[in-house]
């Protein structure tokens, strides 16, 4: 199923598409107002990319001064090719262990290796103990943002699934009730968590340490009361330097939320004494992205999802709509490379419009990278066949310009005459359901242009009225 | 497993990755650093301020700002739980206020750098239900930038704590108190 056939039901709940259109945009203008606040928020973009780029150049080399630091901190360091690996790593340190119930804080790259379901299969209790996650997770749905999980749902929606699942009373919908449930019932499983599993949003090559950022302590809790923390981190989490940390720090909240910087920032460098610390490196696809040129800038990407905050198309077909772990502009360039098949529709659902392009912290080129998406996978014969001749036709039309001339007049008549059921036929032309066609104009620009005296005096010196 | 996986990622990042660019260098961007700024943003997140007339005042103004707190642990005072690196968790889960030393503050953001060395256990900071820091108010800097620059390093562990546990993930509004400290009071002094 494609991207628009997905957006289509969401389309279906038109007050709920506008309300989740309007909540997208205000955190995007909270973005802005944070951003404006900083004077040099243009040039600490542009370190942060550079900085990037030049991990991303030394990859292998950071990655093995990485491994080295934080074995010598005492920390154990695990690799993973894949999801597959990555999951049977987690489910062995659980094992050895003998631990049942393992409290989780958000990681992106653990719902990208479908960690919970795996662990779950594997008889493990696992409890995601963000807010949104827990929320999604009592519903059974997968996030639908990666810093916002539970932004396509509404308050009286989360007063239903506690009702449901904490007991809280039927029809409560006050955000400051609802969240103090769940911070009754979180509070005991992070006191009865055996193992504590985070993500990382930073991995400083210098010191082998590993940074998460939350607002609501999570991970804090969770890994400190636990007696093993194991932390899942991409390949292109890696930083080089502690203070480079001073540019991410400055980026990441205020491009994703709008706020100043998260409640906590942890930076987890040795375990506490007496206790195991792991951090897993995983590429699962990474790698690949690195070795295509036109789309390795994505892996500079940090997160802080505010190219989804902005996108016309996200904002108005939900995060489900993508089908992707990481959905949005950032997410259509990421999930092609995972597999082009499945994802073929995801580059194609944008505007091109360049907003993604100009909010991202890292200086990705999104949208050109969505325009380059769409060449491979025509090329590569992913290409609907409606579309794929379509654009032929419109190729071969523009081409000429007596078949172009030809065929605008055709088309002015035949707005005119054809009866407005068949010029909306929702299977021939899907552009005018929600549209409406423009008033064809008597007579095309070029004809306009060929009547129009063929020199018209022009004044020789600029008039100024003074 | 683990180690040809580690090979094939390292020569695979090595053989995909493109040709070398500069690491820049990140310059002081200056800034404000002052108490008034500080102060204006962390009540912008919802932290306190309280100034100190002197660390002698300690006892005095926790009193004031909180008469409920029953359960209270700090290194500052005597505090009525001791609590170390080994206090079993239903211990720690019982404390209504931990009052501790903050190393550094930020005046851009209104984050205070606090180290384990001044936590007395990992896990209070976050689990306590109020947190206070005593903070030096000379050492409030402009920047995040400064903050790590004035970072030796970061310990075994360490975070900047900017105002009490948030969320805003019911209908982005906003509640103060998620899992952690449903209040974050900085006594500068």
């Amino acid at each position: 199923m494609n991207h628009a056939i997905r957006a289509d039901k969401f389309l279906l709940d038109a007050d709920r598409t506008t309300w989740h259109d309007e909540t997208l945009w205000f955190v995007r203008e909270k973005r802005d107002r944070a951003v404006y606040a900083v004077p040099e928020f243009q040039e600490l973009r542009e370190l942060a990319s550079q900085i990037k780029d030049h991990t991303l150049s030394r990859l292998d080399l950071y990655l093995q001064e990485f491994e080295a630091a934080a074995q010598a901190n005492g920390v154990h360091v695990h690799w993973a090719a894949d999801a597959a690996e990555h999951n049977a790593i987690i489910l062995d340190l659980i094992r050895q262990q003998g631990a049942t119930r393992i409290v989780k804080s958000k990681s992106m790259l653990t719902e990208e290796c479908h960690l919970n379901p795996y662990l779950i299969q594997h008889g493990i209790e696992v409890v995601d103990t963000d807010l949104g996650e827990r929320i999604i997770q009592f519903r059974e749905e997968a996030p639908s943002h990666i810093v916002l999980p539970a932004i396509h749902l509404k308050k009286e929606d989360v007063g239903d699934t506690f009702h449901l699942h904490l007991g809280t009373e039927k029809g409560e919908s006050d955000p400051q009730l609802l969240t103090e449930a769940a911070r009754q019932h979180l509070r005991a499983k992070f006191l009865a968590g055996q193992v504590a599993i985070s993500g990382v949003n930073f991995a400083v090559a210098e010191t082998g340490g590993v940074v998460v950022c939350t607002n609501e302590g999570n991970a804090d809790l969770g890994v400190n009361l636990a007696a093993v923390h194991i932390a899942c981190m991409g390949i292109e989490k890696l930083i080089p330097r502690l203070t480079d940390l001073g540019v991410f720090t400055r980026l990441l909240a205020r491009s994703a939320t709008g706020q100043p910087v998260t409640t906590y920032t942890s930076h987890f460098t040795k375990p506490a004494a007496g206790k195991e610390m792991h951090i897993v490196i995983v590429d699962n696809g990474r790698t690949q992205q690195l070795g295509r040129p036109d789309f390795r800038a994505s892996l500079k990407c940090i997160r802080c999802g505010a190219c989804m905050n902005t996108c016309p198309v996200y904002r108005r077909s939900g995060g489900h709509s993508y089908d992707f772990t990481v959905p949005g502009p950032i997410g259509a360039i990421l999930s092609p490379n995972i597999d082009m098949k499945k994802h073929r529709s995801l580059p194609f659902a944008s505007t091109l419009c360049g907003s993604c392009t100009d909010v991202c912290p890292v200086k990705i080129d999104i949208h050109t990278q969505l325009y380059k998406w769409r060449q491979v996978l025509g090329e590569a014969g992913e290409i609907p066949a409606s579309k794929k001749w379509s654009m032929k036709f419109m190729g071969r039309l523009l081409a000429s310009a007596r078949v172009y001339g030809l065929s605008g007049q055709f088309a002015r008549q035949a707005l005119r005459l054809l009866p407005h059921g068949l010029t909306h036929a929702a299977s021939f032309n899907a552009w005018a359901v929600a549209r409406e066609l423009p008033e064809p104009p008597k007579q095309s620009f070029r004809e306009w242009y060929q009547q129009q005296p063929k020199s018209v005096p022009q004044p020789q010196t600029p008039q100024v009225t003074v | 497993m683990s180690s040809a996986s580690r090979n094939r990622i390292l020569l695979a990042a090595q053989a995909n990755k493109p040709a070398e660019t500069p690491l820049p260098t990140v310059p002081d961007f200056g800034g404000e650093a002052t108490a008034e700024r500080f102060t204006a943003v962390l009540s912008s997140i919802g932290g306190t301020v309280v100034w100190l007339d002197g660390l002698g005042q300690l006892g005095s103004t926790l009193q004031q700002l909180f008469p409920e707190a029953r359960n209270t642990a700090s290194p500052l005072f005597d505090a009525t739980v001791p609590i170390h690196a080994d206090t079993p968790t239903h211990v720690l889960a019982e404390i209504d206020l931990a009052v501790l030393t903050g190393e550094i503050g930020v005046a851009e953001n209104g984050a205070i750098w606090l180290p384990e060395a001044n936590m007395l256990h990992r896990a209070l900071p976050t689990i306590t239900q109020h947190l206070a820091l005593v903070l030096d108010h000379r050492r409030i800097v402009a920047t995040m930038h400064q903050a790590y620059a004035q970072l030796p390093s970061t310990g075994s562990y360490g975070k900047f704590v900017a105002g009490p546990s948030k969320t805003a993930d019911i209908e982005q509004s906003l509640v103060i108190g998620a899992h952690g400290a449903r209040s974050l009071v900085v006594l500068l002094y």
